[in-house]
């Protein structure tokens, strides 16, 4: 696949819960190696967009194509385009029942993908990167929120993805622990990997974002460079929306 | 009387009719009262001759397989040690050491029993069994062996009421559908009482010395064994109402050993033995005390442990079967598909949505009405119990897993993980140790719920306990050791179960 060619296309994306439509008819082509942050007030549709990306919302219309696999189309084996997509929860959502390293080892052996002996040297290489090895066998909720969120990012990269989704992943943790987190995804776009990441961390956006796209109400109401964005932004709402955050 | 217990039996088929009509299910067949449905199932075989003036020197030397009740005292009933004892018992061993033939007893039930001598499985049934013509339509019967009737009985210390004339303004209890209601209810009116009716005779004994009635009807010998047993009751009127109990071949049909039980009986009348027998169950025994509370736990200790294993079988079976159902319904119920969910949501209602004593009676008398195929008492208690348990245990595995958080199944997708790796590796293990509680507490309801299947006749410990009282009319310190041997188990149980879970659950 080219590098010019989009890695994620999505044409006239819609989502309705029930009455209420939450996505109104969305355009974005995301190529590789592009970072994206997605900003916007709360309930501006943000995270069910991401969501849509890999699935975990059913779409109401139009395509979502990633990978040149359409996910709208049922036939699409689901499971195996989503290996190609890391995923990192506002949460965490980490295995509260297995240690560290058997949360990041789980995918790639039940996948079959590597055997006990390689998932383990991949964990553990996976933990160096997160800077947690000491806390391989440690149960997450032994773990800060810093610390929950870094081995969750570790186990999101253990399929080797080359898509990741952020999905607000500083939201929950307490102020002194964003930096290390942040630190990790910058980490991440250095390397060159595809982003897509919901943010409120606007000066965070700032710095790694190739692009911004500023979502109001369901539509994309503006989208731009950083600078472009945060510097000369035409919209009104976007205007109105940075003087309350900045 | 007709038929004893027709009360119980009329109760029984009362509920069952509730549950077919329930179920749907015609059902005019299920209000057939038990002894016209013995006498009028299975014809009498075709080209039997009535063999007359046979002689009965042919049963010398053979066996003859004979039909009884499970628990008629003092007719039938088994004493401490499991041994089937009583008149009709000690009656018939003597007759045949008398007339030399061999008696194989098979303790059935009484309508059990006539229905194993329709279909001659039995050569006869000897049940406390009155005579009466309709009977006399199928059965050929002995010589009466023993005449019956009505009597009254109050507290031993009761100096007040002799007679019907002294019940005026009082109530008195008879046995629902026995023949003592039906005597009690004919004089009410002229002597100015009230009656009420209850189920057995051991409850209507407690109900005279509980004070709740001054005095009780019964038929003769069961109230003259319980004097003998010193329930605590006396006896003052005179028998009423009479009818006579016969031993009883199909019509037609071994003529032999019918003559045998009459000269046998003959013969036990003019040396005196028959009076013994009769005297050994009957005959007031004042001096005899019964014994204490340690020897009546001694004594009744085998029956009971002999019920209370039935009631860890039927909880084991009826558990592992309801885990199963719970286990695949739960899954049914947080299904995506709509019909799945269905299925599940209609099992938990119907099961739920009932009686667990009217689903018993449904498996075990209505289901074999309908199919034509008999259950064993067992067979339908377990089915029963799992049917039952296992829709609770539906909602348990439901709410476990829907109690695990959203996030776990999104995370574990988001993996590239499919719906059922995900749910066995990660949601699963997390709702299980959600559940274990609510499966702890579930065994222990199960174990409870082994209790209601006494009613048909399963002979867990609540039924041994009945047993035990219904021939020695000690109900309160029986039932306090059947309930101290419940709670010692399910006590033991919960322990060992929450030291299982706290080291496999951490």
């Amino acid at each position: 696949m080219s590098a010019s060619k989009a890695k994620i296309s999505v044409k006239g994306l819609k989502k309705s819960f029930g009455a209420n439509e939450v996505l109104k008819g969305l355009d974005v082509d995301i190529v590789e190696g592009e970072v994206v942050c997605v900003i916007g007030p709360s309930g501006s549709g943000k995270s069910t967009f991401l969501r849509c990306l890999n699935k975990l919302e059913d779409t109401s219309g139009g395509t979502v194509e990633v990978n040149g696999f359409d996910l709208t189309d049922p036939k699409v084996d689901l499971n195996a385009v989503r290996q190609n997509i890391g995923m990192v929860f506002q949460h965490f959502n980490l295995f509260p029942h297995m240690t560290v390293l058997q949360n990041i080892m789980l995918a790639p052996v039940e996948l079959k993908k590597l055997d006990k002996a390689a998932a383990r040297a991949k964990g553990m290489d996976l933990l160096k990167r997160v800077d947690l090895v000491e806390k391989a066998d440690a149960r997450p909720g032994s773990l800060s929120g810093g610390q929950k969120q870094r081995v969750a990012i570790a186990r999101a990269l253990a399929m080797n993805p080359d898509i990741m989704l952020f999905d607000e992943a500083t939201s929950a943790l307490d102020p002194e622990m964003v930096g290390e987190v942040l630190q990790v995804i910058r980490d991440l776009a250095a390397e060159g990997m595809t982003m897509v990441v919901v943010t409120h961390e606007m000066g965070f956006a700032r710095e790694v974002a190739d692009r911004v796209i500023f979502m109001d109400d369901g539509y994309i109401c503006e989208e731009g460079t950083p600078d472009a964005m945060f510097s000369n932004a035409q919209q009104p709402r976007l205007q109105e929306f940075l003087a309350k955050v900045l | 009387m007709w038929r004893r217990r027709g009360g119980t039996f009329a109760a029984l088929a009362a509920f069952f009719t509730v549950a077919i009509m329930f179920f749907g299910i015609g059902g005019a067949s299920a209000l057939t009262a038990p002894a016209t449905l013995a006498d009028q199932s299975a014809p009498l075989p075709l080209g039997s001759t009535v063999q007359t003036g046979a002689v009965h020197t042919d049963v010398k030397g053979k066996t003859f397989a004979i039909a009884t009740d499970t628990t008629f005292a003092p007719f039938e009933f088994r004493d401490g040690s499991g041994e089937l004892v009583g008149i009709d018992m000690d009656l018939l061993r003597a007759i045949a050491t008398d007339q030399g033939f061999e008696v194989d007893v098979k303790s059935l039930g009484f309508d059990a029993a006539l229905q194993a001598l329709q279909s001659n499985q039995v050569s006869g049934v000897i049940a406390g069994m009155s005579i009466t013509d309709e009977r006399k339509k199928v059965f050929d019967f002995s010589a009466p062996y023993f005449d019956s009737g009505v009597q009254m009985a109050v507290t031993k210390n009761n100096q007040d009421i002799k007679s019907y004339e002294d019940l005026k303004g009082k109530t008195v209890v008879a046995k629902r559908g026995s023949e003592g209601e039906t005597f009690a209810n004919s004089i009410k009116g002229e002597y100015g009482f009230t009656v009420k009716a209850l189920a057995d005779s051991a409850t209507m004994y407690d109900d005279v010395k509980a004070g709740n009635s001054v005095a009780v009807f019964d038929d003769y010998p069961v109230l003259a064994y319980g004097v003998s047993q010193n329930n605590g009751l006396k006896i003052v009127t005179e028998k009423e109402q009479g009818s006579s109990y016969g031993f009883a071949v199909n019509k037609g049909q071994n003529q032999d050993l019918l003559a045998a039980f009459d000269s046998g009986l003959a013969n036990l009348k003019a040396n005196g033995e028959y009076q013994k027998i009769l005297d050994k169950y009957l005959a007031k025994s004042e001096v005899e005390e019964q014994g204490g509370f340690f020897q009546l736990v001694k004594d009744s200790f085998p029956a009971l442990m002999k019920g209370l294993w039935l009631t860890m079988v039927a909880t084991v079976l009826s558990l592992a079967i309801a885990l199963v159902l719970g286990v695949v319904f739960g899954f049914f119920k947080v299904a995506e598909s709509r019909i799945l969910r269905g299925i599940a949501t209609t099992y938990v209602a119907i099961f739920r949505g009932t009686p667990l004593l009217v689903q018993a009676f449904f498996f075990y008398f209505g289901l074999p009405q309908m199919t034509g195929q008999p259950l064993s008492v067992l067979a339908a208690g377990v089915i029963t119990l799992s049917l039952n348990a296992g829709a609770y245990m539906t909602e348990i595995v439901r709410g476990g897993i829907q109690s695990v958080d959203a996030g776990q199944l999104e995370a574990s997708r988001s993996l590239g993980l499919g719906y059922v790796t995900s749910m066995r590796r990660v949601v699963v293990p997390q709702a299980v140790k959600i559940m274990t509680p609510s499966f702890i507490n579930q065994f222990v309801i199960t174990l409870k719920d082994t209790s209601l299947l006494a009613v048909i006749g399963f002979a867990e410990l609540t039924y041994q306990g009945q047993q035990i009282y219904a021939s020695n009319f000690r109900t309160g310190e029986t039932l306090l050791i059947v309930a101290a041997l419940y709670f010692i188990v399910i006590t033991a149980l919960t322990q060992l179960s929450n030291v299982v879970d706290r080291k496999f659950n951490k």
